[in-house]
């Protein structure tokens, strides 16, 4: 499945309900656009609003009285935010890399017919769906007996595979004609070479969705900072940093310190803003270069089943 | 969908895989290790825990350096540091806990506010004896034993679980502070709060005359409109061994101090307090979403945004000195919770504590480092004040700032809170001259705390404490905030809830241990 | 490529049921003809074996009263102590029926407005506009939950919020949202819809354009009206896709959207009753209150109910149409 099948217009004929369909169609997919869009411009404004605006006039959609003084603030003292940035970048390209290795290592051997062992691991790891540990025990786990409480691993492991992912990574594979294998093996090639020469490359748009998918909880991740890293490293990744900052006056402060700001002269509510926009930036302006591979990619895996 | 065929050797399979992991888990257990003899030949690091925001000036650093060549010449050890941060503070202290964490040695812990009678139980802190503290900590345990305070770190077992902090002079209870020139216009007479009552006066001019200030501008979790006003209208005394999640609901009263009862459950001052509190809502005292609120509130009244602020005494002393050089003329003052019907307790030995984290895999030496950053001159004021000549100076025997010194980033932030002495403190310049008066006015209101010797064993009840624990979080800060429409419907609904949680059970427990103690000390 | 084609038919039976001795034997030649595959395998059933099955024995601190000095199986048995008050103070019941509830809205409503949605996307004929129009709805799926509860913080508080802001514009009282309970169902469902439907209407639009074309053009040539086409071409077509999407949604109804609940709600107990699920109120005891026993016997329940119910909707489903069922 390419975009291009995704984009191809249909010829139909024009009578008076298509009239109608196509309006309302094109009216609504634009105010839901514009419903999805509309929060970002609000956090855009109020981060170049100035604070006293917003102290008495509250948020607003536009700007109220132009200011770059929180964007200034944190790029004064940038040494915080740079740390949690290549934290958060750091585990995200190396989680991908590993987790997207595995998980088609993985998917690929599940879902090949010859492989006796495979509804048996299936299971296995399908079942860790069903029923899970608990927060407390799995804490207590990883924490104590792991001894990851204040390591990076726990968060970066944890994120690693998902039962999910490996599933969709089995059904992205049966899209691969058996014959792809059996002329592999004909050649010689041992299965890892098959799944690494011939069959991998041939999985990129399960590859894109995928990696996708990981980076994503590797980006956005918060939960599993807060409970095993907190305050024992020095730099937390990007989005527990931003959490700290929206919600604790003390880490905001800290946020800027070195600059002797007191709290009369901290515009707390732009802070926090333009702290959301430079932690969320990124992600943003990167989506629309892979949103062709996602789309396509969710297609594929999505609907089959 | 998945074509997956639930055979039974997919579950032995997955069973198995339970069972060997299981395998994994029983293997873990701690097996509370004896302290082999420590051999100091062997160097060693201790870190201890402690709270507040890790400095960054790079000058705990250069007195860490100063005083690790002391401890090693001395013990062979170095001391690092491990910051729990304000933010989240409770829940980041608890998980550090929790996960057992074997580079922790000396844990910072207090009975009153950081859960330490909890993690003891749990098992979080070393058994300390004796034996291995004489061995180790030897002034320490003289100093402790010479006043009887070691009674007041043991559990059941009659191990000792940490060592408090006990011959430092510091008055922490509770109170609002205000603003004297703002009370004087309010028409308080001579601007001085003596009331819980005037407060509302107080507040009421606030919101009226001060447009930009919250009258009393507060941060999520607090009790104190409901507790501050219980103690100043009830002869209630709080038995500060046993809480519920993060409340502590059990009470006795000075009139009867050998029956365990709870203002919580049975006092009519309960309903007077919510309604107060939900007048204090309806002025506007606090921010609609103070509940969700996170504001650094001290900073507030520093800025002239708040009317008051709520804390301790000691907090006051270093509050009245900033007070005084950012709002010129405010006359900062502290109304003391109980001050007018003089109920008030001296401070409690474990305010602050040190305890040995149960995973040190170096306790003696833990405790020796102790020994030195509580006795030793030098060491004591490495790490209290930092280095001499760059951290503070001496003047008249005073401490004073060096030239440049800016409170705002050159503190040194070690907070040592878990074993200060009075005969090692050097007194700080800004000091409020009326520091002495003070603690003499609250010496005159002010009890012992009798049930410092009270042990109690939870073992049976925790469950239901900690059920009791979760009706209170979800009903006391409506009930501090003024936010139930009917305070009186909402107090018997959560008394309801309580008593479903077990709270019988769990008073008729505390009674029971409460009447041997009493019948050993012969109090009854 | 055809879309709906499942490919399931292809599928033989792995192994044809073989007697128990002889089970075991093919299995060890099953391991050893296909060493590579296994070891391909291996890097994953060890991440599970450590990180899901590990802890799983753990859960019987839900019977304990647990303490770390005589560790998870040394600890004291209470039994079933530490479900009493949570069974007793309807606080169970009352989680379940918010997390369920939660749930269910989450999938009807969501469903609806993502097949509507696939629908009119599908009508959108510029491909310029369709694609800035995806970017965009894409764009909440994006952003971490995080930034979700700041979002919501802004427009809501009642100090500066956004809502209030307008209100007064217009010469409204401000509302006190965040004491109002009430209110919190629609906000999280909203907020819950904001950040998901753009996504999954593309597993729908994808489902619609995959369909045969002729199929389009004869119902043309027959002369059916726009109305006609969706409701007995494109509705139908959509049924295998929701119905699977449905039993995974169903599959997870004792979970819920926890980063969402607790970045929007928190530690608020003003809006607990209409808004506290099974994994905040697990988090909460776990974090806020130092509780890990009843948070362990929470998360147990939670655990065992939604086995359960897999289990139940899977065995309705297989008897009724053994192609839907999840296994």
């Amino acid at each position: 499945m390419t975009t291009a099948t995704l984009d191809k217009p249909r010829k139909l004929k024009l009578d008076s309900s298509e009239v109608v369909l196509r309006s309302v169609s094109y009216v609504t997919v634009t105010l839901f656009a514009l419903f999805c869009a509309l929060p970002f411009v609000l956090i855009v404004s109020a981060s170049f609003s100035e604070e006293s605006q917003i102290m008495e006039h509250g948020f607003s959609l536009l700007p109220r009285g132009f200011s770059t003084a929180a964007y200034e603030l944190i790029f004064r003292s940038p040494r915080q935010i740079i740390g949690s940035y290549a934290v958060t970048i750091t585990m995200t390209v190396l989680g991908v890399a590993v987790g997207l290795a595995i998980t088609a290592m993985t998917g690929f051997a599940l879902q090949r017919k010859d492989f006796p062992l495979r509804n048996q691991i299936s299971f296995f790891i399908y079942f860790t769906t069903l029923f899970s540990a608990g927060l407390a025990p799995t804490y207590l786990w990883v924490a104590r007996t792991l001894g990851l409480r204040g390591s990076y691993l726990a968060v970066f492991l944890q994120l690693l595979l998902s039962p999910w992912l490996i599933i969709l990574m089995k059904n992205f594979c049966r899209s691969v004609p058996y014959e792809v294998v059996e002329s592999g093996k004909i050649d010689g090639a041992g299965d890892f070479r098959i799944f690494a020469q011939l069959v991998l490359p041939m999985l990129k748009p399960a590859l894109a969705t995928i990696g996708l998918f990981l980076a994503l909880g590797y980006w956005n991740e918060w939960y599993l900072s807060s409970l095993y890293l907190g305050s024992t490293v020095e730099f937390k990744p990007l989005q527990y940093y931003l959490y700290n900052i929206i919600n604790t006056a003390n880490a905001l402060r800290n946020s800027v310190a070195g600059d002797n700001v007191t709290i009369t002269n901290l515009p707390s509510n732009t802070l926090k803003m333009a702290s959301a926009v430079v932690a969320t930036g990124p992600i943003v302006l990167v989506y629309p270069f892979v949103q062709k591979y996602f789309v396509s990619g969710i297609t594929v895996g999505a609907v089959k089943g | 969908m998945f074509n997956l065929t639930l055979s039974r050797r997919a579950i032995l399979g997955s069973a198995a895989a339970v069972a060997a992991a299981a395998g994994l888990s029983a293997c873990n257990r701690d097996n509370g290790s004896t302290p082999s003899s420590d051999d100091t030949s062997q160097a060693a690091t201790i870190t201890m825990l402690v709270l507040g925001d890790k400095p960054t000036n790079g000058r705990l650093e250069k007195m860490l350096t100063k005083l690790n060549e002391i401890l090693t010449a001395k013990v062979n050890a170095k001391l690092e540091l491990f910051y729990v941060e304000w933010a989240d503070w409770q829940t980041q202290y608890n998980v550090q806990l929790l996960s057992g964490d074997s580079k922790i040695d000396l844990i910072t812990t207090a009975t009153d506010w950081l859960f330490g009678w909890e993690n003891a139980q749990k098992g979080a802190f070393y058994a300390l004896d004796e034996e291995i503290l004489k061995a180790n900590a030897p002034k320490t345990w003289e100093q402790v034993n010479g006043k009887g305070t070691w009674e007041e770190c043991k559990l059941p077992d009659g191990k000792i679980y940490f060592i408090p902090e006990d011959n430092y002079t510091q008055w922490t209870n509770h109170g609002y502070f205000y603003r004297g020139d703002w009370a004087k216009s309010a028409g308080i007479p001579d601007g001085t709060i003596t009331k819980f009552e005037e407060l509302t006066t107080y507040f009421r001019w606030v919101k009226e005359n001060q447009k930009k200030a919250f009258p009393w501008d507060v941060a999520g979790a607090n009790e104190t409109a409901l507790t501050g006003w219980l103690q100043a209208h009830t002869d209630g005394q709080t038995i500060q061994q046993v809480s519920a999640g993060n409340y502590y609901p059990f009470q006795t009263t000075k009139a009867d101090p050998y029956t365990v009862g709870s203002w919580y459950m049975e006092s009519d001052e309960l309903v007077a307090a919510a309604k107060n509190a939900k007048e204090w809502n309806d002025i506007g005292v606090w921010r609609q979403d103070a509940i969700g609120y996170d504001g650094d509130t001290r900073e507030l009244f520093f800025s002239g945004l708040s009317g008051a602020d709520q804390h301790h005494t000691q907090t006051f002393l270093g509050v009245w000195t900033t007070m005084n050089q950012r709002q010129k003329g405010s006359d900062p003052k502290m109304y003391w919770f109980g001050q007018e019907n003089k109920n008030i307790f001296r401070d409690i030995k474990t305010h602050g504590a040190m305890a040995v984290s149960a995973n040190s895999k170096n306790p003696a030496r833990a405790l020796k480092v102790y020994e030195l950053i509580r006795n030793d001159e030098e060491c004591y004021h490495l790490i209290n004040y930092g280095i001499e000549g760059s951290d503070y100076i001496l003047k008249d025997g005073k401490r004073a700032r060096p030239e440049g010194w800016d409170p705002s980033k050159d503190g040194l932030g070690a907070n040592f809170w878990g074993g200060r002495m009075d005969n090692l403190e050097i007194p700080d310049e800004t000091t409020p001259p009326k520091r002495d008066e003070w603690f003499k006015e609250l010496e005159g209101m002010s009890t012992d705390y009798p049930y410092s010797t009270l042990v109690l064993n939870k073992d049976a009840i925790n469950s239901s404490l900690a059920s009791m624990g979760s009706v209170l979080s979800k009903y006391i800060p409506q009930l501090q905030y003024g936010k139930f429409a009917d305070p009186e419907k909402a107090i018997t609904d959560m008394r309801a809830e309580l008593k479903q949680a077990g709270y019988d059970d769990v008073k008729t427990a505390l009674q029971t241990d409460m009447d041997t103690w009493a019948k050993e000390k012969g109090l009854k | 490529m055809g879309m709906q084609s499942t490919e399931r038919a292809v599928e033989a039976p792995a192994v044809t049921r073989p007697s128990r001795a002889k089970g075991y034997a093919s299995f060890w030649k099953g391991v050893s003809h296909s060493k590579m595959l296994l070891l391909m395998c291996l890097p994953a059933i060890v991440f599970f074996l450590v990180f899901a099955y590990g802890p799983m024995p753990g859960a019987y601190i839900a019977f304990t009263n647990f303490n770390y000095r005589d560790g998870i199986f040394g600890s004291p048995f209470v039994g079933m102590k530490n479900f009493e008050f949570l069974i007793k103070s309807g606080q169970l019941w009352l989680l379940t029926k918010n997390t369920v509830l939660y749930n269910l809205a989450f999938i009807v409503i969501g469903n609806v407005l993502q097949i509507g949605l696939a629908i009119m996307l599908n009508e959108i004929r510029s491909k310029y506009f369709k694609k800035v129009s995806q970017a965009l709805m894409f764009l909440p799926y994006f952003v971490s939950v995080v930034l979700i509860g700041v979002i919501a913080f802004n427009l809501l508080n009642y100090d500066t919020g956004a809502v209030n802001a307008l209100i007064l514009e217009t010469g409204g009282n401000p509302l006190k949202i965040y004491s109002m309970a009430g209110l919190w169902p629609f906000i999280i469902i909203i907020a819950h819809l904001w950040q998901s439907t753009g996504y999954g209407s593309i597993v729908y639009f994808a489902a619609i354009m995959g369909l045969d074309d002729s199929m389009f053009e004869a119902a043309a040539i027959d002369g059916a009206s726009a109305w006609q086409r969706i409701r007995y071409i494109i509705l139908p077509s959509l049924k295998p896709t929701f119905i699977i999407l449905l039993l995974f949604a169903l599959g997870g109804i004792m979970r819920g959207n926890f980063g969402l609940f607790w970045n929007l709600v928190g530690n608020n107990a003003q809006l607990y009753q209409t808004t506290d699920i099974i994994e905040t109120s697990v988090y909460r005891m776990l974090v806020s209150q130092n509780n890990f026993t009843t948070s362990t016997a929470v998360g147990l329940y939670q655990s065992l109910f939604g086995f359960v119910l897999v289990m139940t909707v899977n065995w309705i489903v297989r008897r009724i149409n053994p192609d839907y069922a999840l296994f």
